[in-house]
């Protein structure tokens, strides 16, 4: 565990001149019970963010070395437990790679289950992620009202799968569970729900000052360097690249639904709020087609638990970009190697691209905008190099900072009253771990 | 045979290799490590395929197998190099590819291919910063995960 004092002050300074006007801002790795842990080194200057070193890695579990030792059909559950938001999408990108080695077909009633539980969860994802930049911009009246309709997605993903969250629907060549019968009218009945609500919220952040001063003109970064950078999913979108897998490389049923690809060249936050709406209401037309003209036929194939020798990839459209799965076999009852890229990893290099320029009030709403896997504020540190003065602050510290830095001139109690609220659940958090 | 491969033939040609079809729209080329550069320069500028994917390490016993995955809409290109177990170092494409950085980072610490010309190559990025340095990197065939439980001192008593 032991640094030499050469390495500690090389970590200190992230490589710069002792005595310069640049001061590091350590940031993070973060508390691991309220989100995902992660640790960026800010160079400031003054308020400005000049660079921004990225240190991940502290909830790697060695996923790809376990896939080795396991069976075929374990891997793909165990490879679904990557994220706890959008789960469905990697046992799904992993099922196709090997579905190709299998040489057997997919049923086409297969094929649209999977499209609408896709969607599903790209729905409640983004409703989570807008519910999200509300807290994080100073107004929680629009995070309750978001994770409240939530609500309504995740009850319709319960009815089919069983689960919110890990559905455990994939199986090789086919899904698990049929859909249940007579829920078709009232997953269309509750589509048309959420289109319209996910029309109203467009309208709250076009017209509410809150949303308004936190997102416009802030995290902007041209179409030409995101492209470089290899952005993927809606922060490729959000600049006006056409980058979708489900239009690029159709998987699924994707090649016969009415797909309806958003892109918008604004380049903001702002604009990326917009995209994720918008793309909400075209995931909802998607579920209500795939759900009216749902196929009959059988759900599954049944696949021998040997996989013939050979090597694939496939791509998939997860909620926040696009999801890699290589797989390679031997011919034998477990993967010679199995490789996965997930899309914070490769929006990591545009947010940062993003952050420079931007003020410290700006990290939580930029870092939040690329809807990371890991986006928590929890615990900060910082360290001026001129006075060295080391502070702390929490999570919630930080979206008070960001909150005053651009509403003074709001009232203490109305403050106070979302402070309260705050700290109610974390009461309730901490009671409950 | 679609006008993306025909070019492509014509650059694995350049650098004296093949295309080999692994099945609809999806090719791989095996190039050498001098000539990787020249080779992914015409991908990315001349067949104007930015994206990419991803990059995957492989354990071929001697070799370490370095595959970049590249993609343009339906088109998936799998650039392959190899790179003796004995010496892992790679060339960079961070140049001609800037978010290859974090993938190249990535293989750093899984395999230990030392990618030159990388900015943040010294640096960590998944692994933990007091790694032990005799523990072989931890995705190699060699490494088996309770050799670096122990190690670690990650190991958990059975009842």
């Amino acid at each position: 565990m032991s640094t030499s004092p050469e390495q500690q002050r090389r970590e200190e300074s992230a490589g710069l001149m002792e005595y310069s006007t640049e001061s590091l801002v350590p940031f993070g790795p973060i508390h691991p019970a309220l989100k995902e842990p992660e640790y960026f080194k800010l160079v400031l200057e003054g308020e400005r963010i000049v660079n921004v070193i990225p240190r991940i890695g502290y909830v790697h579990r060695g996923l790809e070395k376990a896939a080795e030792s396991r069976p075929w059909v374990q891997n793909m559950y165990m490879f679904e437990r990557t994220c706890g938001i959008c789960s469905f999408v990697h046992s799904l990108c992993y099922g196709q790679a090997v579905e190709e080695l299998t040489l057997f077909q997919v049923p086409k009633r297969a094929k649209y289950i999977r499209t609408i539980i896709a969607e599903m969860e790209r729905i409640h994802s983004h409703l989570l992620w807008v519910g999200l930049m509300g807290h994080w911009a100073g107004f929680d009246t629009l995070f309750m009202w978001v994770w409240n309709d939530r609500e309504v997605v995740l009850d319709l993903v319960e009815a089919i799968s069983g689960n919110r969250v890990h559905k455990s629907m994939n199986a090789f060549c086919g899904v698990r569970r049929d859909m249940p019968e007579n829920m078709k009218d009232r997953i269309v009945e509750r589509m048309k729900f959420l289109t319209d609500r996910a029309r109203y919220y467009r309208e709250v952040i076009d017209t509410e000052e809150t949303m308004l001063v936190r997102t416009e003109n802030i995290g902007r970064v041209s179409q030409d360097t995101a492209e470089k950078l290899c952005a993927v999913g809606p922060m490729a979108r959000y600049v006006g690249l056409r980058q979708d897998v489900r239009l690029n490389d159709p998987y699924a049923a994707y090649d016969e639904v009415p797909l309806d690809i958003v892109t918008t060249t604004e380049g903001d936050v702002h604009a990326l709020l917009r995209l994720r709406l918008d793309e909400l209401v075209a995931s909802a037309n998607i579920v209500s087609y795939a759900v009216e003209n749902l196929p009959d036929g059988p759900i599954r194939v049944k696949v021998p638990p040997v996989i013939p020798a050979g090597e694939h990839s496939s791509h998939c459209e997860a909620p926040r970009g696009e999801i890699f799965y290589y797989v390679k076999s031997s011919g034998g009852r477990t993967p010679e190697r199995v490789k996965s890229r997930q899309p914070t990893m490769a929006n990591l290099p545009t947010a940062l691209e993003m952050l420079k320029g931007q003020t410290l009030a700006d990290i939580p709403i930029v870092l939040t905008a690329i809807d990371p896997c890991f986006g928590c504020m929890d615990r900060m540190s910082f360290y001026d190099t001129e006075t060295n003065r080391r502070w702390t602050w929490s999570g919630e510290e930080l979206r008070q900072y960001g909150v005053n830095h651009y509403f003074p001139d709001r009232s203490k109690k109305q403050r106070g009253f979302t402070k309260a609220i705050d700290s109610s659940i974390n009461r309730r958090q901490r009671e409950s771990i | 045979m679609s006008e993306t491969v025909t070019k492509l033939e014509s650059y694995a040609e350049e650098v004296g290799t093949k295309v080999t079809a692994l099945r609809k729209n999806e090719n791989i080329v095996e190039v050498p490590q001098d000539k990787l550069k020249t080779f992914v320069a015409h991908v990315v500028n001349d067949l104007h395929i930015r994206h990419l994917m991803t990059i995957t390490g492989l354990d071929l016993g001697e070799n370490l197998g370095i595959t970049y995955h590249f993609s343009l809409e339906r088109d998936t290109i799998h650039v392959r190099s190899f790179v003796p177990k004995t010496k892992p170092v790679a060339v960079s494409i961070v140049d001609i590819v800037p978010g290859a950085i974090l993938y190249e980072m990535e293989l750093h610490d899984m395999f230990g291919i030392e990618f030159a010309g990388n900015p943040w190559k010294d640096q960590k990025l998944l692994l933990p910063d007091d790694w032990p340095a005799d523990l072989p990197p931890p995705l190699l065939k060699t490494s088996k995960a309770d050799q670096i439980r122990k190690r670690l001192g990650l190991e958990v008593e059975k009842k």
